[in-house]
Formats: structure tokens, C-alpha cells, sequence
């Protein structure tokens, strides 16, 4: 009787202790990854996409409605890279807290100038992003401010940890900076040459690192790769003796693979979420990852 | 543009200098007399020269000016750089020694816009404002313009065009062969190909958007032609529904789908094959079971996903095909019917459903769901439907996905109604009958690989026997389908499909074995709204 009644007590502290933490709902891994720096222990962080999969074409499985049923805080990326998912969990959701405007509602796109913002928004061009390319966490400068955007949500949905969250983002700003002084020594050798990729979403890493990531084994974006572009590529890459090839977990590495034996250059394994790589559960240890992956496929 | 200020601005100064030059000569020249004297001469020499370093100074200034912006351009490709990221790219030695003092910016107001801060109070409409007069630009987003809001305006094109509804239009064409003449007869859906040839029997209209901060609107019309190309038109759907209830209510008013098992409740772009079920387009109606009415739904608050919907409808006409369907030309099931006004609470067709879905692993689902629709028909005056239904649904998709490839999906919906079907008219059918009529069908799709899907799908419907009631949509029958559908992209679909039907003989009707081809081939265009699971 009296282990029930402490296991009661028990459980109930527990619930109590659990209701402490804030409860925070990241569509993307990357998203998370930054919350669980700001938030440390004063948040519970579950992310929706997988980090292996392509973030676009996410299901909209209904476990996810119980995830953010009961979140206090939502971090979506914004400028449309959730839309085919993302409306019809909030709509089952119901839950206000979320809306865009609260205070529990982060988008991280917001204060960021977004690249590759189409003139003419035709779909005749492949898959194009009307309002620019979203996959901009991968610039560790906008993953401050995302990770700021996020500090600021935190401290307004729970404002007595609101000193712990600005520290914990002054210790990230701080280990970014630094960061950034080894990521950019490592790929000084390589500023100002070309790298392939399968796909148009490296824009803003190769911005930060004075690549040029613009060719790509996509003729557009979202259609598959034709034998005749293919071989357009490969002319390319000869001519400019490029020895790199950047591939995501969902593309397919076997045409990379191809591209790269008939001319020479290395298949680096890229990712733009922590998890999708091996030892990469952290935002900072993804980039580690990239640089280094970048760094020794193009030596 | 300054280079070229420099540079004339230098030949203007050479020239000048030239002409400075050559004046006191051709000046005292003509004079003759006196000789230039050695201080004139030192005079003009020392000009000369100060204008040649001049010169000098600014030739420097250009070439300076011209490697400037070519480091300029080759680090910033595609954006404008702020002026201290330029400073730091032009200062960056080639190579920093390991000790040098941090180089690489960590700044760069190129790319963020200087952080928004949350109001005081924390409760700011917007917490993080975006509208900065000082930083907006019109690749900057706000978060109106994302739209995934339900209450801002909805993005209609994207790019800063703002409105506020979401606009699509979709069409679905068929090309169909068929053994059989009547393909309206073999067809059970009123979307599904209805003749020999080309076929356009969905182009559907849809809209939504944010109404105010309570409601959502929806609205659905559809456009179809008959097989004598006359364009008929429905209000397929039209609701609002509320967005801020509290524990985790929510409503739904208007014109709207049932939630009545998985297919009945969607539109035909989203299915599968081109053609609606046999149990579907038999039991609940060839247009579906939809109507005028209201609905309550309800996610119950336990660690999976588990809702409740219920719905009350008049259930009147063609849309409520088991309930008060007075039926083409006032003759459903062999009975002329009564058509009869809303008289009693009975009257309504009431509609439960409840469903649950787990996580099997990461990459596996389940939803299971059972479903009612419960109501009075025209057959007679006290004269009741009931239908049972229970669906379920598993899918599988791959850690690495690409595009929502690939991916393995099996769905399947057995369905039960019981109807009494009465005297009719002033009794003036011979006999009352009960039916127990059932069928399910079950569908496995296979995403082999990224915009390809190929599908098999099995079909049975059993009606019950009757001697008294020669209907042709009361035939037993069960139908073998495959389909391989080609996805170019998600707005676009080219499906080839086959059929074998075998309808079952009965009091009436011969058995007969149908085969028909469909090729099916649809477009999107606007705003393409998200996939519900």
C-alpha cells in the first residue's frame, strides 16, 4: 500500500517536473538540433522529418498531430518548404499556441534574405521555391540567427529561464564564431573552385565558403538526371577539373558514382540534417562533418 | 561605373597638363624676342612633373578599384555583400597561420537581417517582427508569406504575391476501351470513365483560405461532361470550418464529404486508380456520401492519434444514394419512391466515425478506422439504412525518401448496409424486403521508384438476391484491376489501368465478363494543397 502511494507520488512529481519543461515540436532535425542547444534541459525537442529523407515530401503521418497537440513551441523552416505537409497537421492539431504570430511560433526563414528567389515563378523551370531557396540552416551565420529567433520564442513562452536561454545562445554564437575560423582555414585551399551536385540546395554553404556549387547531376530541380545531361556534366567537369560531387541520403549515389569513375572526381556523402551522417547528432558536428568530407574529397 | 569616372577624370588631367605644357612655348614663340629663360624652364618642368605623379596616383587608384570588385565578384556570386565582409575577404591573407587573429567573418548582414526582438510583454502579434523598413527586401519573408498560416493571407503564387485564398484547378481526362458498350453500367462512380473514348468527368475548382482568426473555408466545384459533351456542374463541397476550439474540438458546416471509411472522404485526383471501388459507388452512392450538414470531431487526448468525427446531414438526393434518394426518375430499387420532406429527427443521416493510427517503427503507419451512416430511405415510410464500415490502412516509406519515394501502401474498406426497402409509394410496390448487401475491395501500391507507382487491386460486391427486384445495379460482381502510373512531377499524372469485371448472374441479369483499358492523364495548376495521410 505504501509503495503504491509513494509510486503515486512518485509519478505525479514526475508529471509535475515534466510539465517544468517546455515542449517543443521542430519539423526539420536541423531545427531541433539548434533548439536543444538554446534550450538545454528547460525543453523536451521531438523533430518530424527524418533526417534522411528529402524535407519536401515528408508524410503527414497522424502521430505527428499528437506531437503537436500538445507542443508549446513550434520551429518550422518557412518559406514554403513544409508546405505539402505541414498545413494539414496544424489544421488536425488544433492547437493555438502554434499560429503564426504567437509567441510559440518560430519560422525560421524570418530575418533571413533568401537566395535564388525566382523572377518569374514558372513551373516549366522543375521544382522552384516562389519565395527563395529554403535550405539555408547550413550557413552556420543564418543558423545563428535562427538559433537567436529561437532563444527569443523560449524566453517568451517561458520567461523565468529567459537568462538561461540567452546565455546558452551566447555560448553557441560564441562556439559558431570560433568554429567558423577552423571551417573556413579548411576550405580556403579550395575558395573560388567548382563543385557538382546532385541537387540545387547547397546555395548557401557555398556562399559562406566561396564555392561555386552550380552545377548539378538535376538538368532541373526535381527531375531526374537524363543520360544527356548527364554527359553535359561530365564535359563540364573535365573542362573545369572538378574533383567533387556532393550527394544527399535520398539521392541516387549510383549515378554519382557513374559520373564521378568517368571523370575522375570523388562522391562526398553530404547532409544538410545532423543524424543523416554518421557521428553528426549536433548542428556544429554537421558542418564539422561537411567541411572536412568537402575538404578531403577535393584535395 | 567609377572606373570610369577615374579614368576619365586621368585623360582629362593629361590633357591638361599637355596643354599647360605647350602654352608658354607656342605663348612666347611667335614673340620671338626673348629667349624662355632658365627659371621658366625649371618652372615648367617641376608642373610636368607634379602632373605626372598626379597621373600616376590615379592610374594606381583604378587598378586598385578594378581588383577590388573582380575579389568582389568572385566571393559573392549571387548577393550583394555588406561592406565589412568585403573588407575581411579583401584583408584575408592566402594563407592564415594557424596563430593568426580570427579572419573568416562571422557576420554577414547579407544573409539575416538584423534580429527582430519580442515585445516586452511577450504576447506581440507578431514575436518576431519581420516588417524592418531599414532591411526589407522583397527576397526577405514574412511570416505571412509561408502558407502555412491559417489566419494571414495565403500565399497565391508565391513570391511576395499575397491573397487571400489559395486557387487550383484540376482536370482529369480518360482515354477508355471496354468489351463492353455500357461502360456507364460497368463504372460504378459518376467520376469514373462513363464511355468508349475520351472521357473528362473531373475538372474540379478548389479554393481555401483563412476566413477570420475563427474559420477556414473550403470550397470544391466540380465541372464535368456527359457522354454527349453537355458540361454539368456541382458544388461538390463548400464548409467552413473552426480553427481555435479549445480541447481539441473541432467543427466543420456546409456542403462537405463524409468521413466515411478512406476513399469517400477524397477527391478523385488523389486516388489510386481510375476508377472509384465497387463497394463505394454502390453502397454509398455513385457520387460519394456527402451532403448539407454539420460535423463535430474531437482528437482524444491519449499518447496516440485517435479522433472521433460525427456528423448529421439531410442525406436528401443523389449525394445521400442509400438514404432519402428518391432516385432517377422516382424510382430507386425497383420502388417509386416517396420523396419525402425532413418529417422526424430519423430523417437526418447521422454519420460516426472513429479512428486510430500507430507508429509501427519510423518508417511504418497504421490508421485504422470504423465508420456508420445511419438514416431513413424513400423506398417507404418507415423504411431505414443502415451502412457499417471499417478501413485500414498501412504504409511503408523508405528512411531516405525522395520525393515520397519509394514507398509500399495497402489499403483496404469492407463495408455492410442493411436496407429495407419498402412498399414504395402509396404501397404500391408487392413486397417489403431487407438487404443485406456487403463488399470490400483491397489495394497494395508499390512507389518502386521516384514518380513511378504501380498498384493491384481486388474488388468484391455482394448484393443480395431478389426476386422481386430487377435492378441493374444490383448485380453480385467482383473486378481485377492494375494500374502503373507515371508522376512527372506532383503536378502532372499519365496512369494506364486494366479491368476485368465478372458480374454474377441472378434473377434478372446474365452473368457477363467485361475488359477495359483506361488511360488516365490529369494536370494541376495553382496552388497544389497538401497531402492529408
Amino acid at each position: 500500500m505504501k509503495r503504491t502511494l509513494l509510486t503515486a507520488a512518485f509519478s505525479i512529481a514526475l508529471a509535475f517536473s515534466a510539465q517544468a519543461t517546455i515542449k517543443v515540436v521542430a519539423t526539420l532535425p536541423d531545427l531541433a538540433s539548434l533548439a536543444r542547444e538554446i534550450g538545454g534541459d528547460k525543453v523536451e525537442v521531438s523533430s518530424m522529418a527524418k533526417p534522411t529523407e528529402d524535407s519536401h515530401f515528408v508524410d503527414a503521418r497522424p502521430s505527428f498531430v499528437v506531437q503537436l497537440r500538445s507542443a508549446d513551441v513550434l520551429i518550422d523552416g518557412g518559406a514554403e518548404l513544409e508546405l505539402g505537409w505541414l498545413p494539414p497537421l496544424l489544421q488536425n492539431a488544433r492547437n493555438p499556441k502554434l499560429e503564426v504570430g504567437k509567441p510559440g511560433r518560430v519560422q525560421a526563414s524570418q530575418g533571413v534574405r533568401l537566395m535564388n528567389v525566382p523572377a518569374n515563378a514558372t513551373r516549366a523551370a522543375g521544382d522552384v521555391h516562389a519565395l527563395g531557396n529554403p535550405h539555408f540552416v547550413v550557413d552556420p551565420i543564418i543558423a545563428k540567427t535562427v538559433a537567436l529567433h529561437i532563444a527569443q520564442a523560449f524566453s517568451a513562452v517561458d520567461p523565468p529561464n529567459a537568462a538561461a536561454y540567452d546565455a546558452n545562445y551566447k555560448k553557441f554564437e560564441a562556439t559558431i564564431n570560433a568554429k567558423l575560423q577552423e571551417w573556413g582555414a579548411a576550405l580556403l585551399p579550395f575558395k573560388g573552385q567548382s563543385v557538382v551536385a546532385y541537387h540545387d540546395s547547397w546555395v548557401y554553404f557555398a556562399h559562406r565558403f566561396g564555392l561555386n556549387i552550380d552545377i548539378f547531376l538535376e538538368p532541373k530541380p526535381g527531375i531526374p538526371p537524363s543520360p544527356s545531361h548527364l554527359a553535359e556534366v561530365i564535359e563540364k567537369m573535365k573542362a573545369q577539373k572538378i574533383k567533387a560531387i556532393i550527394v544527399e541520403p535520398f539521392h541516387d549515389r549510383k549515378i554519382a558514382e557513374k559520373v564521378a569513375s568517368s571523370t575522375g572526381a570523388k562522391v562526398a556523402d553530404f547532409a544538410q540534417y545532423p543524424g543523416a551522417l554518421p557521428d553528426t547528432d549536433s548542428y556544429v558536428k554537421l558542418i564539422d562533418a561537411l567541411v572536412s568530407r568537402l575538404a578531403a574529397a577535393m584535395k | 561605373m567609377k572606373k570610369f569616372v577615374l579614368v576619365a577624370l586621368a585623360c582629362c588631367a593629361v590633357a591638361t597638363a599637355a596643354s599647360r605644357a605647350a602654352e608658354p612655348a607656342t605663348g612666347s614663340a611667335p614673340e620671338g624676342s626673348t629667349p624662355a629663360s632658365a627659371a621658366d624652364i625649371e618652372a615648367l618642368r617641376k608642373q610636368v612633373q607634379s602632373l605626372t605623379t598626379l597621373v600616376q596616383t590615379l592610374q594606381q587608384q583604378v587598378k586598385d578599384q578594378q581588383t577590388a570588385m573582380e575579389k568582389n565578384n568572385s566571393a559573392a556570386p549571387s548577393l550583394p555583400e555588406s561592406p565589412e565582409t568585403q573588407s575581411a575577404d579583401v584583408s584575408t591573407p592566402p594563407a592564415p597561420a594557424p596563430s593568426a587573429p580570427p579572419l573568416f567573418p562571422t557576420t554577414d548582414s547579407s544573409v539575416v537581417t538584423s534580429a527582430p526582438s519580442v515585445n516586452a510583454n511577450g504576447t506581440a502579434t507578431g514575436a518576431f517582427p519581420t516588417t524592418d523598413a531599414a532591411v526589407t527586401t522583397t527576397s526577405t519573408v514574412s511570416s505571412s508569406e509561408t502558407g502555412s498560416s491559417l489566419t494571414q493571407p495565403i500565399s497565391l503564387t508565391g513570391g511576395g504575391n499575397k491573397n487571400y485564398m489559395n486557387i487550383s484547378f484540376d482536370s482529369v481526362f480518360a482515354l477508355a476501351a471496354s468489351s463492353a458498350r455500357d461502360l456507364y453500367n460497368v463504372e460504378v462512380g459518376d467520376h469514373d470513365p462513363q464511355q468508349r473514348g475520351f472521357n473528362a468527368r473531373n475538372a474540379e475548382i478548389s479554393i481555401d483560405g483563412a476566413v477570420d482568426p475563427y474559420f477556414e473555408g473550403f470550397a470544391n466545384i466540380v465541372l464535368k461532361l456527359d457522354n454527349n459533351n453537355e458540361t454539368e456542374i456541382e458544388l461538390e463541397e463548400a464548409f467552413l470550418q473552426t480553427t481555435g476550439l479549445p480541447f481539441g474540438l473541432q467543427l466543420k458546416g456546409g456542403q462537405f464529404f463524409d468521413a466515411f471509411g478512406r476513399i469517400n472522404s477524397t477527391h478523385p485526383h488523389t486516388w489510386e486508380f481510375a476508377d472509384s471501388p465497387l463497394v463505394n459507388g454502390r453502397l454509398l452512392g455513385p457520387d460519394g456520401l456527402r451532403g448539407v450538414g454539420a460535423q463535430i470531431s474531437w482528437t482524444i487526448p491519449v499518447p496516440w492519434y485517435s479522433q472521433v468525427l460525427f456528423a448529421v446531414q439531410n442525406g436528401r438526393g443523389g449525394t445521400g444514394y442509400s438514404f432519402r434518394n428518391p432516385g432517377d426518375d422516382g424510382v430507386f430499387y425497383g420502388r417509386m419512391t416517396i420523396d419525402r420532406e425532413q418529417s422526424a429527427l430519423r430523417d437526418f443521416v447521422y454519420v460516426p466515425r472513429w479512428e486510430n493510427s500507430f507508429n509501427l517503427s519510423d518508417t511504418q503507419t497504421i490508421l485504422v478506422g470504423v465508420s456508420g451512416a445511419f438514416g431513413s430511405n424513400d423506398t417507404g415510410p418507415h423504411s431505414d439504412t443502415q451502412i457499417y464500415g471499417g478501413d485500414l490502412l498501412y504504409k511503408w516509406k523508405s528512411a531516405r525518401a525522395e520525393g515520397g519515394f519509394p514507398f509500399v501502401k495497402w489499403q483496404t474498406e469492407a463495408m455492410y448496409r442493411r436496407f429495407e426497402a419498402g412498399l414504395g409509394l402509396n404501397d404500391s410496390f408487392p413486397v417489403a424486403e431487407t438487404f443485406d448487401d456487403w463488399g470490400m475491395y483491397s489495394q497494395l501500391l508499390w512507389g518502386f521508384k521516384k514518380g513511378w507507382v504501380v498498384g493491384v487491386r481486388g474488388d468484391y460486391l455482394h448484393m443480395e438476391d431478389s426476386l422481386f427486384t430487377d435492378d441493374l445495379t444490383r448485380q453480385t460482381r467482383s473486378r481485377i484491376s492494375a494500374d502503373l502510373t507515371w508522376y512527372p512531377t506532383e503536378f502532372s499524372k499519365l496512369r494506364l489501368q486494366y479491368n476485368h469485371d465478372s458480374l454474377e448472374e441472378n434473377e434478372f441479369l446474365a452473368a457477363r465478363d467485361v475488359d477495359s483499358i483506361f488511360f488516365q492523364f490529369e494536370f494541376i495548376l495553382g496552388a497544389h494543397g497538401a497531402h492529408k495521410f
